[in-house]
């Protein structure tokens, strides 16, 4: 491991982007990386509301009209290297808005998957995925970041 | 707001959102200040619309308990109930008290799980992370009773037409868990709270702001919490036929400040916990679920409840093949958010996000049409939208 890798180790900020889902997962988010129990900042792994300092993008929800440029200005501003995981059933594939069951119906008013918006790297399905398969989302995702030039 | 008797100059419009450090959700809150003094505020809430209720339309119950569920992933288990109370009271479905009194616990628990994830935040806010890890540590017990109970953390959906999932029924053995986590619990938010209300720092940061007279949060409409922080005494589990075997208090508080909204809420834990130990103790024996009833014709239908953040509306009507036509949801946060607007009005600017966390917003499930128009937008209540546009086809 070279001395930009180390360092890049030493610093993974994580930020939340939360483009209108039902704030489930957006919790199970705060809570794998905060709270107490799961607390990944023993590992250096910090929450970030600036996406200048950000290296690994969590997305949660479906995307609504309003979200889908914000989300875009989001991931233009997180400097190169970067990684995005998409969690939630929502940001993965719509959940009940698009038509999971397959006689639901779909719903106009969002641009359900997140990898139609911005480039994912990882997906953690669940509704809502358990804080234990959110960490391991975001570790899935590190090597990319670690391994860049 | 502000405007009417007199109009007062702006100096300048803060404006935060919709994706801010401070705001978990997206909304947008557009402060007017006149030297650090908020002269008016305005809460911008259509940044998750997900057109839900839309999806409703033509599903049998059964299916749209689904949808019902994920309006809201804090109150999840609250929507779903009241999603079949709208059915049990329209078709006259007969509930067994044993389905009853596992709602009713099930509902406590998450109550428990949302009034923490409140102090979670509203400490976030105050900068006092300690109390918010804390409050988040303690938070856990109670999803891992949920997850016992329903099988998710998050989503548990405990109800279904008629009674509870047969998953959902409650064993000798969660019954002594649940016993011995809230015993447990108590112990240690008893510790909690009394830090916290001993705590000089905290309550001085929360002492004296965010003021709401009981006659504001009447005329305002602010339910909940909130309103019986400001000494109303205002709740519909009184009134509701599910917590008639359980003996409760309601909590309130006339002090109307910021402090009032998080105590009142610290409070009512004990309350739950109350309940959960009194519905565990006497819960009935019998089945758990109805299964004799039929879809039918159903005229529109009102069921209310309350939910942790103040008063939840569902109504529907069933059409004669028994599809849902028309599907209304009213959360309390769109009623509470005037409350909040005019609880920040004359407060320093470093205020109006406390206050309004102290509030309890989940922006998540309102829903609200808005009318941009050249510039200046606002926003229709449903009894104008219906008047304007007439019922949805």
């Amino acid at each position: 491991m070279n001395l930009k890798a180390t360092s890049r180790k030493n610093a993974i900020h994580v930020m939340v982007a939360y483009t209108g889902g039902c704030n489930g997962c957006d919790i199970e988010i705060v809570n794998a990386v905060l709270s107490p129990r799961y607390d990944v900042e023993q590992y250096r792994v910090l929450l970030t509301w600036n996406p200048r300092e950000a290296d690994v993008l969590i997305v949660s929800g479906v995307v609504a009209w309003q979200m889908v440029e914000p989300l875009k200005k989001i991931y233009e501003s997180i400097p190169e290297p970067k990684g995005v995981v998409a969690v939630g059933a929502c940001a993965v594939n719509g959940n009940v808005y698009k038509n999971l069951v397959g006689d639901i119906g779909e719903n106009e008013e969002i641009w359900a998957p997140v990898d139609t918006v911005i480039p994912v790297d990882v997906k953690v399905p669940g509704c809502a995925p358990r804080p234990e398969d959110v960490i391991a989302g975001v570790v899935k995702a590190l090597p990319k970041i670690l391994e860049a030039p | 707001m502000a405007s009417g008797e007199k109009r007062v100059e702006i100096e300048k419009e803060l404006s935060f959102g919709p994706v801010h450090p401070a705001l978990i959700e997206p909304y947008r809150i557009r402060l007017f200040v006149n030297d650090e003094i908020v002269e008016d505020c305005e809460l911008n809430i259509n940044m998750a619309y997900r057109g839900i209720e839309k999806l409703f339309d033509g599903l049998p119950v059964e299916r749209a308990l689904l949808i019902a569920e994920r309006v809201c992933g804090i109150c999840s288990h609250v929507h779903a109930w009241n999603a079949v109370r709208v059915i049990e009271g329209g078709l006259k479905i007969e509930v067994p008290d044993r389905a009853n009194y596992i709602r009713v616990i099930t509902h406590e628990m998450q109550r428990i799980a949302s009034h923490l994830i409140l102090f979670g935040h509203a400490f976030e806010v105050v900068g006092h992370e300690t109390f918010a890890m804390r409050s988040f540590l303690l938070r856990e017990s109670f999803m891992d009773l949920i997850s016992y109970v329903g099988g998710n953390r998050v989503m548990p959906s405990v109800p279904i037409v008629g009674g509870v999932r047969p998953r959902a029924d409650l064993t000798e053995s969660l019954k002594r868990v649940i016993l011995e986590r809230v015993d447990e619990f108590e112990e240690k938010y008893k510790a909690y709270v009394t830090r916290i209300i001993e705590d000089p720092l905290v309550m001085s940061r929360l002492t004296g702001i965010g003021f709401l007279t009981k006659e504001d949060a009447i005329k305002f409409h602010a339910t909940g919490p909130t309103g019986r922080a400001s000494g109303w005494d205002y709740d519909l589990r009184t009134k509701m036929d599910e917590y008639k075997p359980f003996d409760f208090n309601v909590v309130t508080d006339e002090s109307c400040d910021t402090k009032a909204r998080i105590v009142v809420r610290a409070l009512e834990i004990f309350e739950s916990l109350k309940i959960i130990r009194q519905a565990v103790k006497n819960l009935p024996d019998g089945p758990v679920v109805n299964r004799s009833w039929k879809p039918g014709e159903m005229d529109f239908t009102t069921a209310l409840l309350e939910t942790y953040r103040g008063e939840l509306m569902h109504s529907y009507a069933l059409d004669s093949q028994g599809k849902i036509r028309n599907y209304k949801i009213r959360t309390p946060t769109p009623t509470n958010l005037a409350a909040m607007e005019h609880a920040c009005v004359g407060d320093h600017v470093t205020e109006a996000i406390l206050t309004i966390a102290s509030c309890d917003p989940c922006l998540t499930c309102c829903t609200r049409a808005e009318v941009v128009d050249s510039g200046k937008s606002f926003v229709l209540s449903d009894l104008e939208i219906v008047r304007k546009y007439g019922w949805r086809k």
